[in-house]
């Protein structure tokens, strides 16, 4: 190894210089940087740099290999849209509010509640139906004929028969199913069915208007069959006679579904409001 | 067992026959592993560690050969290599070979193979006197004093691994007989 006294130095004054030469060198490198039109030359330099000292610490083999990489990756991306989905919560709380506030001022009958059961799909039957899902509640949870189904992206189908402790749900993908629905945008309005490729079709669509490209569709609540608004999917192309919509269920899980009641809304004649005959001959007397 | 308890041994052997390029080669190449594993994030159950400046007990390790040109050259890569994620170009670089510089110095002047207190002293001071330049050079750029529990927390990390890897770094090849070749 060459040193300050050796032969080498005393033959090569850079080497002997060297070090007083780097020093200085270095000291001038960071004068120059508080230049700021200089530090932002050098700004892509530094950039380039971390890019490549990052890549060299990416995960390693043995991570590759256990899919511990893949695993912390997978959370990082979860946890960011857990923050991305607060916010939408906020958000949704914030919103919800002001349509109860609204609705009040307006004196608005909203949809109506009711009790609602979760239950878990235990098989896809080949009953009378060709697409339909059997759930673990039935009568004695207090789930009815009639009511409509729905997993975390949109709706599912409605449940066409009811045991005591299981129900079948005839899925919005079945060929005889009809689902009123109406654009979210556009606001026009059809009937969806199941078509063989697993995606809705539109049919009964108005004359005049189209549904437009990528459209939600939801739920218009006509016929009582079904709220207004449940997310059912998107419009995904249109041809002459029909539209097709790409299902939302189809992208959630179908393990679970929350079944739902739909009130139905009865005719005022066959519900009419009793009133005392004798109050009314007084009124026709007077 | 007489195997395995060799294995040391042979080692020992084939370091303190080994030239000074390969030992400043191997050094270099411990520095770089230590330093690239700090890049990556550290904590143990939650805590955050402190990383050792492995590239100023570099300096000071090589320092005590006496100056070469060698080690400022991998001195002066690790620098920039540390300067890549936030500090001004050249902060790393200089801290370290001025804290190389200040170690073949005191080296120089005093007998520190013959002092063990001083052989022992030796580090201490100089890892301190890196680490304050480091601090220094991140306040002169900031414009304001940096924290210095931080820097604190790494010369103390620093220090002990220099303890332990700092064998690594004595570039003084020893040849079967005595005597001390450059």
């Amino acid at each position: 190894m060459p040193r300050s006294s050796g032969k080498g130095y005393r033959q090569r004054p850079l080497r002997r210089y060297g070090f007083f030469i780097a020093i200085a060198g270095l000291l001038a490198l960071l004068l120059l940087q508080t230049s700021p039109r200089l530090s932002e030359g050098v700004e892509p330099i530094r950039t380039a740099a971390s890019d490549q000292l990052f890549h060299v610490t990416r995960p390693s083999l043995i991570d590759r290999i256990s899919g511990a990489s893949a695993k912390e990756r997978r959370i990082l991306e979860l946890e960011a849209r857990v923050r991305e989905l607060a916010q939408y919560k906020a958000l949704a709380l914030t919103m919800a509010e002001r349509l109860e506030v609204y609705e009040e001022i307006l004196n608005m009958q909203g949809e109506p509640g009711g009790a609602e059961v979760t239950a878990r799909i235990m098989a896809e039957t080949d009953g009378p139906f060709a697409e339909a899902l059997l759930a673990n509640a039935g009568a004695t949870n207090g789930v009815q004929e009639g009511y409509y189904a729905e997993n975390d992206r949109g709706l599912v189908g409605r449940v066409v028969q009811v045991g005591n402790r299981s129900s079948r749900i005839l899925k919005v993908t079945d060929f005889n199913s009809r689902v009123p629905v109406m654009g979210e945008s556009s606001g026009l309005r059809a009937i969806m069915f199941g078509g063989r490729d697993g995606m809705g079709r539109l049919i009964d669509l108005p004359e005049q208007g189209q549904f437009l490209p990528n459209e939600r569709i939801l739920t218009s609540g006509e016929g009582g069959m079904f709220p207004r608004g449940v997310v059912v999917g998107h419009v995904r192309g249109e041809t002459d006679k029909e539209v097709r919509v790409d299902l939302s269920m189809l992208t959630g899980q179908l393990s679970y579904v929350r079944l739902k009641p739909t009130i139905t809304i009865t005719a005022p004649e066959e519900s009419p409001v009793e009133t005392d005959l004798a109050e009314l001959s007084e009124e026709d007397g007077s | 067992m007489n195997g395995l308890s060799a294995i040391p041994d042979w080692f020992a052997l084939r370091w303190a026959n080994a030239r000074p390029r390969s030992r400043l080669v191997i050094g270099a190449l411990v520095v770089a592993l230590i330093g690239l594993i700090g890049l990556t994030p550290k904590s143990f159950f939650g805590v955050p560690l402190a990383w050792p400046y492995v590239g100023l007990s570099a300096a000071g390790g090589w320092g005590r050969s006496g100056r070469g040109f060698g080690p400022m050259v991998f001195l002066l890569l690790f620098g920039f290599a540390q300067d890549a994620s936030q500090a001004p170009w050249g902060s790393h670089a200089l801290a370290n070979l001025l804290t190389y510089g200040f170690s073949a110095m005191v080296t120089q002047m005093a007998d520190t193979e013959r002092t063990p207190l001083l052989s022992f002293a030796l580090p201490v001071v100089t890892l301190f006197f890196g680490i304050a330049l480091v601090w220094l050079t991140a306040s002169i750029s900031s414009g304001h004093l940096v924290r210095i529990t931080p820097m604190l927390t790494a010369y103390f990390a620093t220090l002990v691994v220099h303890m332990l890897i700092s064998p690594l770094f004595n570039l003084r090849a020893r040849r079967v007989g005595g005597g001390v070749s450059v």
